[in-house]
Order: structure tokens, then sequence, then C-alpha cells
């Protein structure tokens, strides 16, 4: 069988109007079936010919997906609000800016147009090996390519691997994270709400999935608690280029600073681990602490205590280290 | 049903992965349907007690409780057990869907479960009568005996056992090779992942990726023979009927009732005792090997299957007994067991 | 003459259609019954094909057939359109042809190709190492036309510093014939060996330059058919009648039997010179199925086929005079050619030849094949990559002598009698050090090299210059234009249309001549159909230099018939007439003359020369066919360049960039870019200043982010998709960014003008080497791309994440 790529196969497309509809599809097509969001990572799957959904169940029309709402106790997202929307909402900007920091930092300005925040959440991971297709852990296979000494594994993971060293893509994840975000997931029995952090699925516990969400379920809502609301955040995402470029590592954080004492805060890295990382060594680390460069790095030389690198990406544990510490003086040295 | 997974290596050309896991539900469905098969007929349909052609054993000088299992013999069964039982758990729990971080607790107990099985074959093989398991021609016509008698042909004469009936050494063979092969493809399977052994490299030692998928196809196969074969195992351990067999693989003995009822005294010579020996031999039956298989010195024979293998319920042993059965590995042994208070330290050659 | 439109801001005719969609590109042409085709690539990076079937395939519904390695021009060493032993990952095999593209890709899959893995190389300083693989079967070089397998000893390499390059000798006998080869040309200038004698410092530098993708936004689409026994071919090229050649050559068809449409291209850089290998897929098809076939090449595709710059490790060992001279450069460079060609470092060498103009210079090249995807020219190719390379190292010893960085460039830089290279080459002219003096005002060199540096909060200050010649023009091409009774001035021109305005602004110097407006030019190009002159191949920045010129004489014949017409017509000699705004006049008396549509219907009255029905023998045979064919439908004027001229055309970009470069995190940013260029008289200010920008930045992303990555035991590329090979995007512009010109006409042609394509990208690439070195507080890191990562590493004193002489990472 030879091997061809860069041609979509042909599908069936199903755009349901309500999230009911769309489960109900995607437990009908089970293995076949695929949620489209925004398409910008579904697409590129397709053009390879490695995923081959037949029927692809298209969210656009889902308008409760849609839409920035603000709560009681918060604000929620819909899962198909895009990029653009989520960066540029006057509520978000004003008191979750670490997430508009985020958001207005991925890919292009044309990805953020049509990428979802749902979809930046779920994406699949850019590991090039299993993006290009071959056989390894994450792909049913048994090996990972990636972590032989002879690999290309500059951008890969240095902390959280089991077998697959791949990193997750996701520059709002980490954002979310530091906000203490809860995600609303809906299936065919109804719905479950679970902690940003938790969304993410370990390698050493499927190493097949990026995250918890089984076939046939939908993220339907992103809820942010008013908790950090007007914190003093921090993001920074370091990419090779200034756009179009997955995050090297990307740092967030939010802080409730008084009286010159961090008083709590949550932090949280992506790009270092096959999930995004909330940093609980180096909360602890910061807690009742006045921001200073020495507590900045100790925060940031606990949080890599463990960390492993592989052959090419051994730079990736300074740059965790300073990231932490510009988060910490980003609050105020 | 789909036997193996395949995929295309990073050239396009195809190679083995594993195993489907239809293969597991397979070996699943085959051991759950052995035992159900197994519990009918036993409850329904089982044919009264065979007779044996010698009649009840007479040994003179048994003590009221034989040793079965040494202590060592019994530690090492569960602490192997124990292994398995983690590396089935971890192996195919979270392909039935429970999920958790399997992958280092599944090769530490793979390496606990290669120490427990190196410690086995070395002592059987040097302080241990190795042949003890070995299939002899006796073997195979008790079992055959067995069948027949099981399969409700009344009146066939089913010879009684040796220690290891057949049916153990069939299912210590079967665990033994399964485990060896698992094993061995195992720790080859380390190399492809982080471990004492060192970081992951799935180019060591040169093997090919059609070469590599062969190994994970031999470890899934082993696996999945494991996972049917201690279904069974493990049914026959918690079948009332035979719980003084897995009793002795807890507390090391049997009572002489259960040994006269079942053992050939002259397979299974208990040191101390002595077997009548006028039975009538049957030509052409038993073979010098068996004899010596027969040995008390067979006694540790440390069978993952001891403790609940599906003994004959009954029946007698044509076999020729050869007097000269060594009771005991040598002389050290020998005294040492003569030592203990229990006449029946046949096995405690450990 | 009046130069109304030679350096004016004129927006190119063909703007607004790219601007709004309706410029058709080769793959929005359709043509009755067309099918799409589409190609199996080799999946092995070097391989044997043992058997096809394609039964399956050619069952499926809506498939028309294949085509097949045997089906095409045999090449028994070079570069096949399809083969049978690919020689890198994702050469294509075989193409097949569907009633559209899904059904096409689900077919491709149907096949089934044996493929018999054979050894193979990524990186070529790896083929030079004893017992190693060659990219090719017949060996990893060519030395003359034989192929041999040129291997370096395990001395050699032990020799070489722990990190550094080997350099070994050629061994030579008594008479001077090699004994054992070490490199595929060698020359020296002087005497090496006395240069570093008198040299007070020497540099010694082992220098990695990445291999970088040409990534055109047009990939190489082509759609084809045949009627009569002539092909029709809509194709993506940088030059249109040259690429109409070498199709007709490779099919050996006649040239007339070409019909060639290509009026829009959308970015070749190199790498669609004359079209592309790959065209002839369709070509062959169509004609072997009878039906229209379109191949429109993926991204992918592109990324595999579509040609890229040659990477090379090298060292460099550079003596300076305390004074800042360079005494001797002693240059070794192993290149990385791809499979079917030699690499980039002879050009390399004499373009540091010509920049430094070293006292005494040795260089020794290794042209190696690599199994990876084909190199080609690419922007400045060969001079773009080592002056990228070398700029650091002139800052190196400026700091380490105490000199100003500009001063010591200056003072090696050439002037308008150097000699260069291994033949003593010669210019028409050289006005770098003018360049040079004029950015050291526009940058405000003093002021910003103060900061160089500095510590703002964890931002370093570094500056940087890059000073990069190309080549810039060439000879002897034919212009060709009507003048038609309606007053229309019709240009034609044969060049391709690949964004550079050319063929819109060299044909200025044709209406400067005549005196008129722009309005009242109509430039015909793009389509072979349209009788278009013999042109330059769009390449080598030759065409600004070339098509003024054959634009210029062309103007000139035209403006020498209306002044005869003229005089026969009112009297007088010719040279008493003049021509401006349209029309021709008595120099005496303007209100004496007629238009220039009168003086066409005249042309047509009065034939022969004056109409196109004779024309100077000297001209090229295919303007001769379109001569003909024009000829009677006004006034038609035809020449060759014939003004001559002796040396070499170089155009020269000084790049001065300021960097912020993180040192906690290695970002680079870059806070200013100024370049000046020496390009002789300059013809369209914005599309000059749209060329040096657009060449700096691919530099710059050169530089920073852009790379091949191979897996090193398969040899599959990661780089095939734009995110992942990274070349830099518009947002990686800098905002703060200025150009200007010397403006000095070259003296040896008549307009002055010069191109400016190549030169810019080494001067974009290397103002940013220099600057990180700057940055770095001199430390000169020798490689590309410098990415964060790279940076990082060395700013936190770790192990770097590549070996000193790691290729594709």
């Amino acid at each position: 069988m030879a091997v061809i790529r860069d041609m979509i196969p042909a599908f069936e497309l199903f755009q349901p109007t309500s999230a009911d509809d769309a489960i109900e599809l995607l437990i009908r097509y089970g293995e076949d079936g695929w949620v489209l969001g925004g398409g910008m990572d579904s697409f590129d799957w397709w053009k390879e010919r490695i995923k081959r959904p037949t029927a692809v169940v298209d969210l656009v029309n889902v308008d409760e997906l849609h839409g920035i709402r603000t709560t009681a106790d918060g604000i929620e997202i819909g899962a198909m609000t895009t990029l653009t929307e989520v960066a540029t909402h006057p509520e978000l900007l004003a008191n979750y800016s670490v997430l508009t920091d985020a958001a207005s930092q991925i890919a292009t300005p044309q990805i953020r147009n049509r990428g979802t925040i749902a979809g930046n959440l779920i994406q699949d991971t850019r590991c090039w090996y299993y993006r290009g297709g071959w056989p390894c852990y994450r792909a049913g296979g048994n090996t990972c390519y990636a972590s032989a000494p002879t690999a290309m594994n500059r951008e890969h993971a240095i902390l959280g691997t089991s077998r697959c060293v791949a990193v997750s893509p996701s520059d709002s994840a980490p954002a979310l994270i530091a906000l203490d975000a809860q995600f609303v997931i809906k299936g065919s029995r109804g719905e479950r709400v679970v902690d940003a952090e938790d969304f993410f699925m370990r390698p050493s516990v499927d190493i097949e999935r990026m995250t918890i969400l089984k076939p046939g379920e939908l993220l339907t809502t992103i809820r942010i608690p008013s908790t950090w609301a007007g914190a003093t955040f921090y993001y920074e995402k370091i990419e090779d280029r200034k756009a179009w470029d997955f995050a090297l590592m990307t740092v967030a954080s939010a802080m409730r600073i008084n009286g010159g004492v961090i008083e709590d805060l949550r932090m949280a890295v992506n790009g270092a681990a096959p999930f995004p990382i909330r940093l609980e060594d180096s909360e602890r680390v910061l807690r009742g602490q006045t921001p200073s460069e020495e507590i900045g790095l100790r925060a940031g030389e606990v949080a890599i205590r463990d960390a492993q690198p592989l052959r090419h990406n051994d730079f990736k544990l300074p740059l965790m280290r300073n990231l932490i510490r510009r988060a910490v003086r980003g609050a105020g040295v | 049903m789909e036997l193996w997974r395949r995929a295309a290596n990073p050239w396009g050309q195809e190679v083995l992965i594993g195993i489907s896991w239809d293969l597991m539900w397979a070996a699943v469905f085959a051991g759950l349907a052995f035992t159900l098969a197994h519990a009918v007929w036993a409850k329904w349909l089982a044919p009264a007690a065979s007779t044996d052609a010698s009649g009840g054993s007479s040994v003179a000088g048994l003590p009221a409780q034989i040793l079965r299992h040494a202590l060592s013999e019994r530690v090492f069964h569960w602490v192997m057990s124990a292994a398995m039982l983690v590396l089935l758990v971890t192996a195919f729990a979270p392909v039935m869907g429970i999920q958790f971080p399997w992958v280092t607790i599944h090769w530490i107990a793979g390496l606990v479960l290669t120490a427990t099985i190196a410690y086995h074959i070395v002592h059987a093989t040097f302080w241990q009568d190795f042949w003890a398991m070995w299939v002899n021609g006796a073997d195979i016509k008790a079992g055959v005996a067995e069948l027949s008698h099981m399969l409700g042909r009344n009146g066939t004469e089913v010879p009684k056992a040796a220690k290891y009936p057949i049916d153990h050494k069939m299912f210590h063979h079967g665990a033994a090779v399964s485990g060896l092969v698992a094993i061995v493809t195992g720790i080859f399977m380390m190399l492809r992942i982080d471990t004492w052994l060192g970081a992951a490299n799935p180019y060591l030692l040169n093997i090919s990726d059609s070469s590599w998928g062969v190994v994970y196809v031999v470890h899934g196969i082993s696996g999945v023979a494991l996972f049917g074969l201690i279904i069974t195992h493990i049914y026959f351990a918690i079948r009332p009927d035979k719980w003084w067999i897995t009793k002795s693989m807890i507390y090391g003995f049997i009572g002489r009732d259960k040994y006269e009822e079942n053992f050939d005294p002259a397979r299974w010579v208990i040191p101390g005792a002595e077997p009548q020996q006028e039975e009538l031999v049957p030509a052409g039956v038993g073979s010098p090997v068996g004899g010596v298989d027969d040995a008390a010195a067979s006694a540790g024979g440390g069978d993952p299957a001891a403790g609940g293998g599906d003994g004959p319920a009954g029946g007698g042993d044509a076999t020729p007994v050869v007097e000269d059965a060594p009771a005991g590995g040598d002389d050290e042994e020998s005294g040492e067991s003569s030592s203990g208070e229990r006449t029946s330290e046949a096995g405690g050659l450990d | 003459m009046a130069e109304k439109l030679i350096g004016q801001d004129i927006a190119p005719d063909d703007l607004h259609a790219k601007i709004t969609g309706r410029a058709k590109y080769a793959e929005d042409f359709k043509a009755d019954g067309m099918v799409f085709a589409k190609l199996l690539a080799s999946p092995m990076p070097h391989c044997r094909v043992l058997r096809i079937d394609a039964s399956a395939a050619l069952a499926m519904d809506g498939v028309f057939g294949i085509l097949t390695a045997d089906e095409v021009p045999q090449s028994e060493f070079g570069e096949q359109c399809l083969t049978n032993e690919p020689l890198y990952e994702g050469e294509a095999v075989l193409a097949l042809a569907a009633v559209d593209e899904t059904t096409a890709a689900d077919a491709i899959e149907l096949i089934k190709v044996d493929f018999e893995p054979l050894p193979f190389v990524l990186s070529p300083l790896d083929s030079l190492r004893p017992g190693s693989p060659n990219a090719r079967l017949q060996g990893n070089t060519t030395v003359g036309r034989d192929w041999v397998s040129l291997k370096w000893t395990e001395e050699d390499f032990a020799n070489a510093p722990e990190g550094s390059m080997p350099m070994p000798d050629t061994v030579l006998d008594a008479d001077g014939e090699v004994i054992v080869r070490k490199a595929t040309t060698e020359w020296m200038v002087g005497d090496i060996e006395a240069g570093f004698a008198a040299a007070d410092l020497i540099l010694d530098e082992t220098i990695v330059h990445q291999s970088v993708t040409h990534h055109p936004m047009e990939p190489r689409t082509t759609m084809a058919y045949w009627q009569n026994g002539r092909l029709f071919i809509h194709t993506s090229t940088q030059s249109l009648v040259r690429t109409r050649a070498a199709v007709a050559s490779q099919l050996d068809l006649d040239i007339e039997d070409v019909v060639m449409i290509g009026e829009y291209c959308g970015g070749g850089f190199g790498s669609k010179i004359a079209g592309s290998t790959i065209q002839l897929v369709p070509a062959l098809f169509s004609r072997k199925i009878n039906r229209p076939v379109m191949l429109r090449i993926t991204r992918a595709e592109e990324t595999y086929l579509g040609r890229a710059r040659p990477g090379m490790q090298a060292r460099v060992r550079i003596g300076f005079r305390a004074d800042g001279r360079i005494t001797a450069l002693d240059f070794y460079a192993v290149g990385d050619g791809g499979p079917y060609a030699g690499g980039d470092q002879n050009a390399s060498a004499s373009t540091a030849s010509l920049t430094y103009t070293p006292l005494n210079m040795r260089y020794r090249g290794v042209a190696m094949r690599t199994n990876t995807p084909p190199k080609a020219a690419q922007r400045g190719p060969g001079g773009a990559q080592i002056i990228g390379m070398l700029e650091p190292l002139m800052d190196k010893a400026a700091r380490e002598l105490g000199i100003d960085r500009l001063a010591l460039r200056r003072l090696n830089a050439p002037e308008a009698n150097v000699e260069y290279g291994p033949r003593g080459s010669t210019l028409t002219s050289v006005f770098v050090r003018e360049a040079i003096d004029q950015g050291r005002e526009l940058f405000g060199w003093e002021e910003r090299i103060s900061r160089s540096g500095q510590l703002n909060g964890t931002k370093r200050t570094g500056i940087g210059v890059g000073v990069s010649p190309y080549t810039a023009g060439s000879r002897g091409f034919d212009g060709l234009l009507v003048i038609r009774p309606d007053g229309i001035v019709q240009i034609h021109q044969g060049l391709g249309n690949l964004g550079t305005n050319s063929n819109f602004d060299t044909a200025r110097a044709a209406a400067d001549v005549l005196g008129i407006e722009w309005d009242q030019v109509e430039v015909v190009f793009g389509d072979t159909s349209r009788h278009l002159p013999w042109s330059a191949v769009q390449a080598g920045s030759q065409t600004t230099h070339a098509h003024t010129r054959a634009n210029h004489a062309a103007g000139l014949d035209a403006k020498q018939k209306l002044q005869e017409i003229a005089a026969r017509d009112l009297g007088g000699r010719p040279e008493d007439y003049d021509t401006s705004d349209g029309r021709v006049y008595r120099r005496s008396n303007p209100s004496q003359g007629m238009t220039l549509g009168r003086a066409a219907t005249r042309a047509i009255q009065l034939g022969g020369r004056y109409s196109g029905e004779e024309f100077d023998d000297n001209l090229n045979d295919m303007t001769k066919a379109s001569v003909t064919a024009l000829a009677g439908q006004g006034l038609v004027a035809a020449a060759r360049d014939t003004f001559g001229g002796s040396g070499g055309l170089q155009s020269w970009v000084v790049g001065f960039a300021e960097v912020e470069l993180d040192i906690e995190t290695g970002k680079v940013d870059v806070i200013h870019y100024t370049a000046v260029t020496d390009c002789g008289v300059v013809v369209h200010p914005r599309g000059l200043g749209g060329q040096i920008f657009g060449g700096s930045f691919q530099g710059m992303g050169m530089a920073m982010s852009q790379k091949w990555v191979f897996d090193p035991v398969w040899g599959v590329s990661f780089a095939k998709r734009l995110y992942t090979a990274r070349p830099p995007g518009i947002l990686d512009v800098p905002i703060d960014v200025q150009w200007a010109a010397v403006g000095i006409p070259d003296p040896q042609t008549p307009v002055g003008a010069k191109g400016i394509g190549e030169p810019c990208v080494g001067a974009g690439s290397a103002a940013l080497t220099s600057a990180i070195a700057d940055a770095l507080e001199g430390k000169c890191l020798c490689r590309t791309p410098l990415s964060p990562d790279v940076l990082l590493s060395e700013l936190e004193g770790r192990e770097p994440a590549y070996g000193p002489l790691d290729l594709h990472v």
C-alpha cells in the first residue's frame, strides 16, 4: 500500500444544531466519527490521511457552544468560541488577562480567527514522529522514536513522560489552569465537571489520548471562577518565530499579592510535559513569600528538580526555570 | 477477529506491532468457557470416582500430615503468583478500560517474576529433582485414563497420581513456557522504555522493526496464554473439592487420607514410609526417568500449578516403581530432613 | 535622453490582478476533458523499485492510467521526472491520473510498490568517513565526469582538533599529479602560508550552515495538453521562453511546437529557473492518455521536489594584520549537494574572495552527494551562506584587534579594479565602500554601536553588519517591440513574472528611449504564442541589467526607424528628429512631426525592416520567429544587446541590524534594520525596496529559524511542513526598517542599472549572525539556525544542543 499525503479523503459531514444531537452522532459512528471544531488540527490530520474518519460532526451550528457569558461567580466560555473572540473579550481582558495574553499569542491571526478555545485545549500533540504517521506508542505502536538517543527531539518533553515524550501543544491550557478553570464535559449520560489540570491525560495512563474525553463526549463549556479575577497575572510564550509556532515553553501564573506578600497563587507551564503541568512545588515555595529574585530562582529550581532532558532538549531546563523566575518577577520584584 | 495489529513503519513497509486485543478477549473467553464447562461437568455430569486397580494405597508408617510443599516453595509460589497477578492486571485491565499508570508497575512486577523464576530454575536444577515435572509415559497413560473416565466411560481404571499429576505438569509446562517467553520478550521490550536498565532506545541491539514486531507479538501471545491459564488455575484453586491442594500451598501439608486417596505411594514416595510393591506391573509402562521422577526427591518441584491442579479423583497407578528411588537429594539434605520432627520431611530439601 | 520612467514608482500593470485574485496561476486553468494526476513518492531516502502492482488502482472507476519511470526521458546519472531508484524521501516514482484528486489519491493507495532499501547518507561529512555509505550507487561525488567514492582516512579525522572539521591535504606526486584526493575543487591565489606568516591574528573556526528550502508560495504546478502534435503547457516558472526551450529540449520537440503559458509565478527564489523537472510529468502523461493532465503539487511535495539551498560543513582559517587587513583566508568546505548537484561551496569561495579580497587565499571544496532533497541555486547561492558565516568572524577580529568593525570591512572591501577568485575575475563597477559609508550614516552606526552589549533588563543589545555581493547581470539578449497604428508601444518580454516586476520595469528602458509615458506602453508577456523575444533566465539577478539593455537596444532601433520614417516623409536627415510624448518631431521645429501611431501606419506601408519583414541576423532564432509573426502589425523594432562591456556584474547590499537578545530565553528581537545597496541606477524604487527587504528577511529567517530536520536512523524528513521548516513569516518582519541606494550608475551599461535580488539574503542573514554574536559578547556560534534553544544553551553555559559538525538540526 503506497503512502500518499496532502489529500483529504472523502467523509460524510454532519452539522447538528445541538450538543445532544452531536453526541448521538458521535456515539452512532464510534471510532469512525470525528468532532470538528475550528478544524485547525483536524485538517492537518486528514490531509496527512493518517486519521481517516468517515463521519465528521461539525459543531459550527451548535449555538449553545458559542459565546462568552458572565455568570454569578465568574465567566463561561463556550467551547466553539474562537480564539480571537477570547483574546479580545472586554471582560476577559479586564479581569482574566492571563487568558487573553495566551489566546492572542496562539499561532497566527488567521488561525485564531478559525481556531476555537476547545480546539486549542483538545488538539493533538505535534510530536513530528507521531504526526508523521510513525507507528509509535501514541499511534498504537510499540515504541517511542522521539526518545531514541539519535532522535530529533528539541521540542519534546522533560517531565511527566512515560514511554511517550511528546508535549502538549496548548497555549491556553496553562492560563486556564492558573485561573482554576473547570471544564464541563457532556456525554450521553449527562454532564461531568473536571478541574482544568485534570482534563489532560497522562501518557502513563492512556498513551493514545491527550485528554480525558471519551469517545462520544464533548467539552462544552469552560468555567472560570471569579476567584482569580483581577489577580496579578503573568504569561509568556517562547517560540522560534514570532508567530505560527507551537511553544517551546509557556508559563502562566495568577497571584494574589497583599502587602507585598504572595498570599496565594497558581502557576502552570506547558511545553515541558505531555500534559500542561501545574507547578505545585513552586507554588509552595512562593506562597506567603515576598517576591524576590532569590525566591523566584528557588521556585524555578524546584520545578525542574526531576526533569530529564533528552538528547536535544536540555535547554528546556533553564528555560523552564527562567520562565518561572520571570513570572515571579512579573509579580513585581 | 483480528489476530495481529499491523502498521506501516516509517518507510511505509507493513510491520507487526503486536497482538490484537481480540486475542485477549479470546483467551478470557476460552478460560471462562473451560471453567464453566468444568463446573457444569463436575456438578452434574461427573461419574463416580474411579477405582484404582491397585485399590487404596497402603503404605506403612505414613505420618498424619504429609508435607507437600516446603516453605521455600510456598513462598516462591506466592511471590510468583503476586507478580503474575500484578503483571496480568497491569497488562490487561487498561485494555479492558480500567486506566491507571501501569507501565512501571508492570515491568517491576516482571523483574520480580524473573527473579522468582530464576530462583526456581536454579533451585529445581541443582537442589531438586529437575525431572520431577517431566511428563513420562505413566503420566500420559494416567491422563488418558482420567480423560476417558471423565468422558463417562465407567469402569475405566484411572491410576493414581505421582506427586504431580499430569494435568499439574501440563499446566506447569504451559505456564513455564509462556512465562519464560514473556520474560525474555519482556526484558527485550524494557529496552524500549525508561527503566533501571537505562533510557529508552528503540534501536539498541540493531533489532529490525519487523523483528521487534515478532517480539511484541510473542509477548502478547504468552501474555494472553497466561491470562487464560491463570483463570483456570484460580478456578481450580478455589473449587471446594480442591481446597485440600490449595491449602497445601498455604500450610504445606496434606492429610494422610488425601495422600492415600489420590497418590500412588510408589510414585510419590514419602521417606520413612514403605510403599508395598506387590502390584502387578503391566508391560511397557514406565521408564527409569519416570522412576526418578516419582522419587520423593521431586517433592520440591515448586509447581505453580500445584496449588490448584485438577488432581485425579483417585485411581490407581500401575507404574512400576523402582525401589532405589533416592530418598532425598543428597546426603546432606537427607541428613537435614532426618533431623526434622516430621517423618514426611521428604520435601524439605531446601 | 530624458529618463522619464526609470527611477519612478509606477505600479506594475499586473498589480490589481494579483491583489484581487483575478491573476490566473498554472493551477487555475482548465481544459476540456482535463484529468488530475497525483504522484506516488518514495518513502525511503534511497531505494530501488523492484515491482509495481497497480492492477487494483487501474481497476478503479475514474482512473485513467499510470505513468512510470520507464516512460519518461532517461538520464543515467541525472534527475528524471520519475525514477526507479529514488535518491531521497519524497522523490516521485510514478504518477496516476484520475477524474479528480480524491480518486487519484485513493487509487495511489491501492498501488503496491516493492522498494528495496539502499544505503543512504544525510550529512555530507558523514559520507567522507571511512566505510560510510554513499548517496549514490555510483559513488558520493564526481571528479571530472567520473563518479568516485571519496573517503577521508581515520587519521584525517583524528588529526582535526576536537570539534573542528578536518582539513586534509590532497597528496600529490613530484609532477603535481594527484595520488590521494581529498577535495573535488582546489585553488590557491598567492601563498597561503606566507599569508598566515604575515598575520598578527589567526582565527580558526568550524562552521555549519543548514540547507533551507525555497518555499515559494505557489507550488510548481503544471497543466498540459497536446493539439496536433503541439504541446500546450501551463506552468509555474521563473523564466518563460527559457523554460519553453528547456521543455522542448527535454521532450525532444521543436521549440515552435511548445506553447508555454506562465503569466504569473508565485515565487521561485531560484527553484523554478527553467521550470522544474516534475513539469514533464503532465506533458508526458497527457500524451500517453490523450487528455489534458493537471498536476497540482502539494505543499509537502513542494518541500521535497522544490529544491533547497545547499548547506555545508566547513572550516575557515583567516589571518589578519594588526590593521585589520586580511592576509590569508583558508577555506575548506564540504557541501551538501543533495543527490543530483554538487553544492554551493565553490560560489561561497569566490564570494569570500571578492568580499574580503584576502591577499592570499586557498580554497578546497568537496562536492558531496547526499540522500536529501535536491539542491539548487537559491537567491545568492553560496554567497548568502558564506557571508552569513564569515561576517561575525570579521567582528571577532575587529574586537580582538581593537578596530572599528565597519573600518575593518571597508579596508578589506574591493574597489573597481578588483581581481578575485581563482581566475582573477574583474567587475564593471564596485561601490561597496560607498554603500558602507552611506549605511554608517543612515543606520547611525556610532550611536547604535555605543549600545552594543548593553543589558536592559534581561535583554542584551547586539549590533551587526553584513556586507554581501552577488551577481547582477548578463549581456546579449534581444529586445522586441511593436509600435501599433493606435500609438500604443507594445513591448514584448520573454521573461517570467516571478514577483520581481521585471517584465514591466525593464520595459521602461525602451519607453524612455522613445520618451513616452507609461500609459502608452503595453507589455506583452507570459504566453509564448504571443511572440516573445529570446530572454535571459530569470536567475542570478541578471534581468534588470540584461533586459534594460535589450529593451534599450530595441528602443534605439525603434527610434532609429521613427527618425528615418519622419525624415523620409517630412524631409531632412533622420538625426534631425527626436521622439517624445508619443511623437517623432523635428528638433528645430517640434511642431513638424507625426504621432507614433501615424509612423506605425507608415512603417506598415513601407514594409521591409520597418514592419518586421526584415530583421538583423544577429537576433536569436526565437526572436526572429516572433518578429516574422508580428511583421506588418506596426513598426517592429527588434535588436540584440550589443553594447558590450568587460567584466562581470556584482551588486552589493550592506545590512545593519540592531537586535536584543533575551539572556533568559534565547529569544532575539530585531529592533532595527537598515540596508544600503549598490545596484547602479535605481529603476523602480518601491520595487527595489521590496527586493531588498524581502531578500533580507529571507536571510534573517535563514539565520534564525529555517531548517531541514531528518531522523538520522530512517532518513525521513520532519521539515516538510511550513510550520516545521520555519521560514520567516510576515509577523517576523521587523517594523523599523529602512533602505537606501548608492545610486551610482554602472559605467558599462547604457541604463546604468544592475540586478538586486540575490545579495540581500546574505546581508540580512549576516546582519543577524553578526548582531547575535555581538549580543553574545563576541562569541560566534558559527552555525545556523540561531534558534532560542541554541542560544539559551550557550547563554546558560550548558552542553551545546548539537555537535559542532551536526547538520540538519
